[in-house]
Order: C-alpha cells, then structure tokens, then sequence
C-alpha cells in the first residue's frame, strides 16, 4: 500500500507517492537522495549511524517509517553547516580529529547538535553518557568528547 | 599550532584533509553509490549449521514482481570456478577447502549464502528470500574444535579425511631431528626450572566489526569489462582474484574501493565468496547489481575472529628470570572457507608473535587449526596474535606472583635489552629501544603512590589494582613473511605525478578505510618537495590508476607507503634539480646541492639562485627544449620500497581498576601508554589510532562475543546481542612517547596501529587480578564478566574459609 506524503528535507519539500512500510532512513537516503545519513546496524536503533532532527529534536531514522515524518521538518547532517559555513561542532570534530572513517559520524554530529544546544556546559561524563546511542568503531570516543567539550564552549 | 608554509610538515599535528567532506554528509560511501538500472542483490543465508541440502523451492518467490532472477548453488557451479585460487592461497602447509559463492550439496555454518536473489527493489528482495523454502536435512554439528580432532569427528568437508586444516610447529629449525632435540631441551628445561607455570588460556569468538558492512557494485560491458566497487582493503588482489576465478581476462578487470570506507580493521581484507557471485552475475545478466550487506548478514559471517585455546608453560627461575615457553595452541576456524586468510593465517602469526618482546632462552611452540560448524574466521586487528598476547601477558605476572616480585620489575628484567633480535619463533625485531619505552611507563605508572593508595583502599574495603603489559607490533609486513603468509608482495609502492602548476599527485594501491592516508601521504610528501599538504593529492584503491599494493594492512602506511612516497619525491627531487642546474649553467652542482623548501628550489651553494617549485615543473612538462643532455620531460615517478628485514613497532601500558567483590563489576579507572612508533609524521593522527586501538581492545576483553548454541545456531548477529563498547564504557587514555627512529625507512617513521590491541586484556585482567589479589585469583578466560569474577571470588573465599 503506497501513501502520498510531504516531508522537509533541510528545508526542501517532497511531496512523494511511497510504499508505506518505506523507513524513514531510506527516504531520506533513496528517495532525498541525501546519502549523508547511514545505517550501521539492522535497524534495530543501537548504532546511531542513521541520527537525524525531526522538528529539532535527534531521532533515529531506521525506527521510523517515513510516513510518520508526513508534515515533518527533517534536519540530516547536509543540513548542518548554513551557507557553506560549519557549525563549531563540525569545525570542532576536524580540529580535534574525532572522526576517522566518518560513517558514525553524521549520526554523532546530529545527536551532539542537538545535545549541546539543551546542555551548553556538558560534563565529560554528561557528553559520553549523551553519546551512548552512537556507536563509534574507530576513535575509541576520546576524541569525540574532546571535540564536544569544545564545540559546546564555543556555541555557548 | 599555527601552521606555516615552511615545508616542514613531519610531525606536525595538521587537520585531517579527509574531514570536510565526511562531516557535511558529502562523504562517498559504497552504499551511496548507484548506476542507472542498477539491481539489487539479497542473499538467503543458511539457517542450519550443518545440513544437506535436500531441496530449494523458489516458485513462491519467483512469482513476485520485480524479482530479475534467483540463483542456487547448483546453478553456479559449473559456471565459476571453485575456490581456492592460487592467487589467494598462501605458502603454508595447509588444506584448503573447496567451495563456490553458493552452498553447494550441504552447508557448513549458520549464515552461509544459499541462495541469491536479484531483484528491482530490495523490500521485494527481502521479501523473496522469505518466500524461498529450503529443505535440509541435519548432520551432526562440530562445534568443539578440539573434539573436531578426534578420530572419528563428523567432518566439517566430505572430502576430506579429518577437520585439520593447519599444523605447524615454529620452533627448532628446519628439520625433524633439530626440532626433535629442540623440543627435548625446552621439556629438560621445563622439568628442572625453579617455577614452572601452566594454564589453559581461552580467548572467545569475537572481532573488530566495522560501522560500514561490506557491499559489492558490480557492473559490466562486454567490451570494456568489469568494474567492481568492492569494500576492501586489497583491490588489488581482489582483482587478480577475480579475472582468475571468473575468466576474465586481467585487463577487463576493474576493482575499486570507494575513496571512502567505513572502518575495516582486517575484515575488509579476505577475497570473499560474495564479490565473486556478484560480479559473475553483472556479467551474466548484463546489468549493475548491488549488494549492501545488512549488519545481521555481517555479524553471521564475517568478523569473527580469537577463538584459540593456548595451554601455555612457562620456566623461569626463582628469581624472576624467564627461561623458556611451551604452547600448544588450538583454532577454531570456522568453515575455512575465505580466501587469503582461510581462517588459519591468523592462529599462524599468533603463534609466531607469543614470545613478545621478552628474551627467552628456547621455545616449543605448536599450533593445531581445525575446521568447525561456524563462520570462518577473518582478520581484526591484533591479527591472530591478541589471545596468544593475552596467555603471554597473563603468564609473566604469574611468574612474578610466584618470585614474590612486582610484574612491573619482572617485565623490565626480561625485556629484550638490545636490538636487532630474533625471538625463539622466528620473529625478527629490527630496531627500538624497549628498556626505553618501558621505563618512559614507569614514570607515568609511579607505582609506590598506586601501592600505597592500594593499601589504604583495601582498609576501607575498596579492591584497587594495576596491570600492565608489552607489546611488539609488525611495522608493515616485508615480503619475506608476506610471500609464505599470504602469497603477496610486501613492497609499498607509490606513484608520483607532478603538475605543471606545480601541484602533486600520489597514487596508493592499498585502501584505507579511515585511517587518514591522504592527509599523513600529503604531508610526507609535501615535506620533501617544500609545498603545502594542500598542494598534495592522494587517490587510493583504484586498480586502473595506481600502482600494485597488497593492501591497507599490518600496518604498511606508515612504514612501506609513505616510504615509497619519500623515494619516488626524492627521485623527482633529484630530476628537477639536474634540470635546474642545467639551465642556470651551474657547473659542478649535484643533485644534492638542492634545497626544496617554501615552494622552491634553492641552491645551496649560491642561495641567490633559485627557483619556484612550479616554475620548475612547468619547465620541464610544458617547455622541454634545451632539455640537460640524455634527459626527457616528465615528472612521473613509481617506487618500490621495501626494508631488507622485517620492522617492528613497540608500546608498553598501564591500567588501573576498581572491582566491586560484592558482585564482581569492575570499572577502568586509568590507561597510559607509552609508545615507540618512531618518527612521528601526525601526532593528532598516532594518537586517533592508540585511542582506537585500546578501545577496541577493551571491547573485545569485556563485552565481545559470538556464541554459537547446541546445534550452531549463532545467537549474536545484531548490535542487542553482540555489545561493542559505547563512550560510557571506556576510560580517557593518556598516550605517552618513547621513540627511537626506525633506521631502516627514509623518515624514521614505524608503521603503526594494526597489532597495537594486543597486549590490552592482558593488561586489564592482570589490573583486576591484582585487585582481587588478597584472594589470590588468576583469571585465564576471556570475556571478563563481573559473573565470572564475581564466582572465582566465591571459590576463593570457601577455599580461604576451609582453610
């Protein structure tokens, strides 16, 4: 069964005909054609590859059918930096190498975004305690804490 | 730091080139790329551990729309090769199985692809692989890789005569007789030595498992070929591979691994079944097919790796001093059906790696391999070598429980004090300084405070330790191991071409998957040419443009690549130079009498006389006339580099933990390390791999395993059930340096990162035993469960309360 549906991408809309079992994930990824958010595990939300904003707020996409984003602003991390300039998340996550193969990475940047904005003078704690919904295989997380510590100083 | 344009960029902490186009969602990934009319492939994998196949029934899922094509075994094999290849099969004394992309008569592991189905959309591919029915009929499931050995075990390959797929013994010498006496001289040592220590040490099933899975685009044109986008960490072989197998001539043959891949860690490294069907399949059926493995296909078939029993001996004298080893160590391998690795290169170069960077007077160390009813094993990180590390590390603080002397002072008297060195396996150590590195801990360590602190701790009846442990890493791997090991070169081999604007352009055959190539590349070579690392760019993994590597693994980049790097630079350097002199008439000058620095080439003799670095290309490709006599234009350079001895990497850490005896949960408090990976070419870099390395060390020791139940069925193939550590679970890590340049690579510089987990379960449970140390419990099985601990704390305090 297909559904008709309207959803914003980064402020673009998509008024689309889709099958309605269509994750939201693969709307985003094969529909949008906005390949920056990933998917790391079955699609059971423990990876955190696929995190996006629904309406400002982080969620995992995988645990969603796009048919239940129909009238939702979607934020991916295309969306991230405004006119070409990063946010002092992204330039943080450079700055302090907290990236290395990168396929966590847009997951990590859309969770710490939305982190930071409602936690402005994070604890280390409070920051890996916030990213255990993100797995990271290549960093071993120190890096990532770093750059967060930072980012949040900055955006504060 | 500010960074200059001053042409020195070794060593320098320079912001990863990689980032901007990974962090605003633009990096390429291989499931981000598509062709027009491209397909999809879905694989039904076996639910059986161990089954014949009596029928597959696909007229239910045939029926459904949008289904291209669905292929079995039988259907394949006659039209591809079976495995093994002689291109993917090493030079050791071994067995390797027979095996096609599809199961073929039976199966061998829960997981193991039955059935391939290619369809327009992939929900309806999902879709079909439900709709299939497969009737099996169960064999006996061989789980125990010891009672695989028996005589009389079901086996794991009809046409075999037992399940042993590798024996080797490493010790003694070439020949029956000295190893005969080898083998009574460690038993004579072993009956009269002061302490003589032995314990079965087991490390379980677990891997590396990368955020990315693996996944194949294939495509095909009767004219041109092949041209496969592959997840791996070798095109090159893959390549080779796959012209062989499919008879496709070599030159039809493309494999490319996206510039961007999401970690490999040694599972992206085997030639896998799955590649060979899906590029058959492009070819058969003239279309672009795609396969993205979802993560329960991963964790089913590949990423496991450990799974060794070693009964490890240890002599030393009461004292403290070591004196010789005995292993017998036992594999797990899994079906055996991967080409390269084929499940048991991996116990092989554990066993070689045992001695560690400790002296031993001799050694009989022997490995037996068996084939089971599970996944073959595939490379991780700490290849082969993070079990036999983990009963090394945990033997030599036993020894020093039974000397009555701290491990610490134990390790520092056994350390090899000088090399080169040989080890009793055969091991080459070509240079370092570990008494260096070690004492370079200690200072991090201060032990006395952590005893002190220990002491008044356990008045208030909290239970503190400290562990450590040593570990000798592999800087790349020369051919003389590669060649037996895995049938490949050893050799880093670079390309440069320059530009007529002067810019760079280095062509790498291996493939990196996150470990920042292109920014540590730039760097070595815009240090030697005297530009910015900005003016520098690296294309990697792409078989039609760059030179032949056998791939991103053991830790080849920065030991054989940039080394590559520094000679094909320093090759053109010397060209560039013998034109300059040329033209500016400088009679006498050498090539030597050249400074490249600041974006010119300045003579050193006369520093008035100089040149703009993209002047001097655009001389020599835009305007070669009055060319120096016997030169031509171009500056287009490939070298080979390869060390004459095998090189090493070497670190030393320390750990602290706190362990609750109520219920046995324990919690890392410290880690430090001291490293020599000798000259640095990134700090920011070295260290994103330490962390990385020690994390996925930690994971492995304490959350990570696959667990096969009664009748193979594998219960731990989504992210729930198999737990990798989040930034929760894992400690800050303070990484320390001690180096020693590496004599043997133009730099100084030590390949780095592949071996570096090694030594981190040994560290932390030698942390935790020495917590629990009043009740005198030594741990010798991994994972490290609060459960496990928490019931040798049980046993330990009956056998006190008896006592």
């Amino acid at each position: 069964m297909n559904t008709t549906v309207k959803i914003t991408i980064n402020g673009e809309t998509y008024e689309e005909h889709i099958p309605n079992r269509m994750l939201l994930v693969d709307f985003i990824r094969e529909v949008a054609m906005q390949t920056g958010t990933h998917v790391g595990c079955t699609y059971e939300g423990v990876c955190g590859a696929c995190t996006i904003q629904l309406d400002g707020e982080a969620i995992k996409s995988c645990l969603m059918l796009a048919v239940q984003a129909d009238g939702h602003q979607v934020t991916t991390v295309e969306g991230l930096a405004k006119d070409g300039e990063l946010t002092s998340l992204q330039k943080a996550f450079n700055e302090h190498h907290a990236l290395q193969c990168g396929y966590c990475t847009p997951g990590i940047l859309m969770n710490m975004d939305e982190f930071i904005k409602k936690n402005p003078n994070p604890t280390e704690e409070e920051i890996r305690h916030g990213l255990v919904g993100n797995l990271c295989r290549c960093t071993g997380y120190a890096h990532i804490v770093a750059a967060v510590k930072d980012a949040a100083g900055k955006s504060a | 730091m500010s960074i200059k344009n001053d042409g020195a960029w070794i060593g320098k902490k320079l912001a990863r080139k990689e980032d901007h186009r990974l962090t605003t969602g633009k990096g390429r990934f291989l499931a981000d790329l598509s062709i027009p009319g491209m397909l999809h492939l879905t694989f039904l994998r076996s639910e059986r551990a161990h089954a014949r196949i009596k029928s597959i029934d696909t007229s239910a899922a045939d029926a459904f729309p949008g289904i291209v094509a669905i292929y079995k075994g039988e259907d394949i094999k006659d039209n591809i090769l079976p495995m093994p290849q002689p291109v993917v099969q090493p030079n050791l004394p071994a067995r390797f199985p027979k095996h096609w992309p599809l199961a073929v008569g039976k199966v061998k592991f829960h997981g193991e692809p039955v059935a391939a189905i290619v369809s327009r959309d992939k929900y309806v591919g999902a879709d079909a692989a439900e709709a299939i029915i497969v009737e099996y009929e169960d064999l006996p499931y061989v789980g125990n890789p010891e009672k695989a050995l028996e005589a009389g075990a079901t086996k794991v390959h009809d046409d075999w005569n037992d399940n042993l797929i590798f024996e080797m013994g490493f010790t003694g010498g070439e020949t029956p007789e000295s190893q005969a006496i080898n083998d009574a001289e460690v038993d004579e040592i072993m009956k009269t030595a002061d302490i003589v220590i032995k314990n079965r040490f087991r490390v379980q099933r677990c891997g590396m498992t990368p955020m990315e899975t693996r996944g194949v685009l294939a495509d095909w044109d009767d004219a041109d070929g092949l041209v496969a986008h592959i997840t791996t960490q070798r095109p090159h072989i893959d390549r080779l591979g796959l012209s062989d197998i499919l008879c496709i001539p070599a030159e039809q043959v493309r494999v490319i691994s996206p510039r961007d891949q999401g970690g490999g860690f040694g599972v992206k490294a085997p030639f896998y079944r799955e590649p060979i069907l899906i590029c058959w399949l492009a070819k058969e059926l003239g279309r672009p097919i795609r396969w993205i493995e979802t993560r329960q296909e991963h964790l089913m078939a590949v990423s496991q790796e450990r799974d060794q029993i070693n009964d490890l001996e240890v002599a030393a004298t009461k004292d403290g001093k070591l004196l010789a080893i005995r292993n017998r160590g036992i594999a797990d391998c899994g079906d055996g059906c991967s080409g390269v690795y084929w499940g048991f290169v991996m116990p092989f170069l554990g066993a070689v790696e045992l001695p560690n960077g400790y002296t031993w007077e001799k050694g009989d160390v022997k490995v037996k391999v068996a084939v089971t009813n599970k996944s073959c094993l595939s490379p991780a990180r700490a290849f082969g070598e993070f079990p036999t590390r983990f009963a090394m590390e945990r033997s030599v603080d036993m020894v020093a429980k039974r000397c009555d002397m701290e491990p610490a002072e134990l390790r520092r008297k056994n350390l090899i004090p000088e090399l080169p060195y040989s080890s009793v396996c055969g091991e080459y150590m070509d240079s370092g300084d570990f008494l260096k590195v070690w004492d370079n801990l200690m200072e991090q360590a201060d032990l006395p405070s952590f005893r002190k602190k220990q002491e008044e701790a356990r008045e208030e009846g909290r239970y503190i330790g400290i562990g450590f442990g040593v570990g000798v890493e592999l800087s790349g791997v020369s051919s003389e191991l590669m060649v037996p090991m895995e049938n490949q070169p050893g050799y880093g081999a670079a390309t440069i071409r320059l530009d007529a604007r002067g810019k760079a352009f280095v062509y790498e055959g291996d493939a990196p998957q996150g470990q920042g190539h292109e920014t540590t590349a730039a760097q070595a070579v815009a240090h030697a040419f005297g530009i910015h690392p900005n003016e520098v760019v690296v294309t990697t993994g792409d078989t039609s443009t760059t030179p032949f590597g056998s791939g991103t693994i053991g830790a080849r980049m920065g030991s054989y690549f940039v080394s590559a790097a520094v000679e094909a630079a320093e090759v053109l350097k010397k060209k560039l130079a013998r034109f300059l002199a040329h033209d500016m008439e400088l009679e006498g000058a050498a090539e030597d009498d050249f400074e490249f620095k600041d974006g010119e080439i300045i003579y050193m003799k006369d520093p008035n006389i100089r040149q703009s670095f993209r002047d001097a290309c655009n001389r020599n490709i835009m305007s070669p006339i009055n060319l120096p006599e016997g030169e031509s234009a171009g500056l287009e350079h490939t070298a080979f580099f390869e060390a004459a001895k095998p090189m090493i990497a070497f670190n030393a850490d320390v750990c602290t933990v706190e362990v609750n005896p109520d219920n046995g949960q324990f919690k890392l408090l410290s880690w430090t390390s001291s490293e020599d990976v000798g000259q640095i070419i990134n700090p920011q870099i070295v260290e994103g791999q330490m962390h990385g390395a020690i994390v996925q060390g930690i994971s492995n020791t304490i959350f990570e395993e696959f667990i096969y139940d009664e009748n193979g069925q594998q219960l731990t193939a989504d992210f729930e059930n198999y737990k990798l550590a989040t930034a929760a679970d894992v400690p800050n890590m303070k990484i320390t340096h001690a180096p020693t340049p590496c004599p043997h690579t133009p730099l100084g510089s030590r390949g780095i990162g592949e071996g570096r987990p090694s030594d981190v379960p040994g560290c932390i449970t030698n942390a935790v035993c020495d917590a629990l140390s009043p009740f005198d419990i030594q741990i010798t099985e991994l994972p490290l469960r609060p459960n496990k601990i928490w019931r040798l704390i049980q046993e330990a305090k009956s056998k006190q309360a008896a006592a």
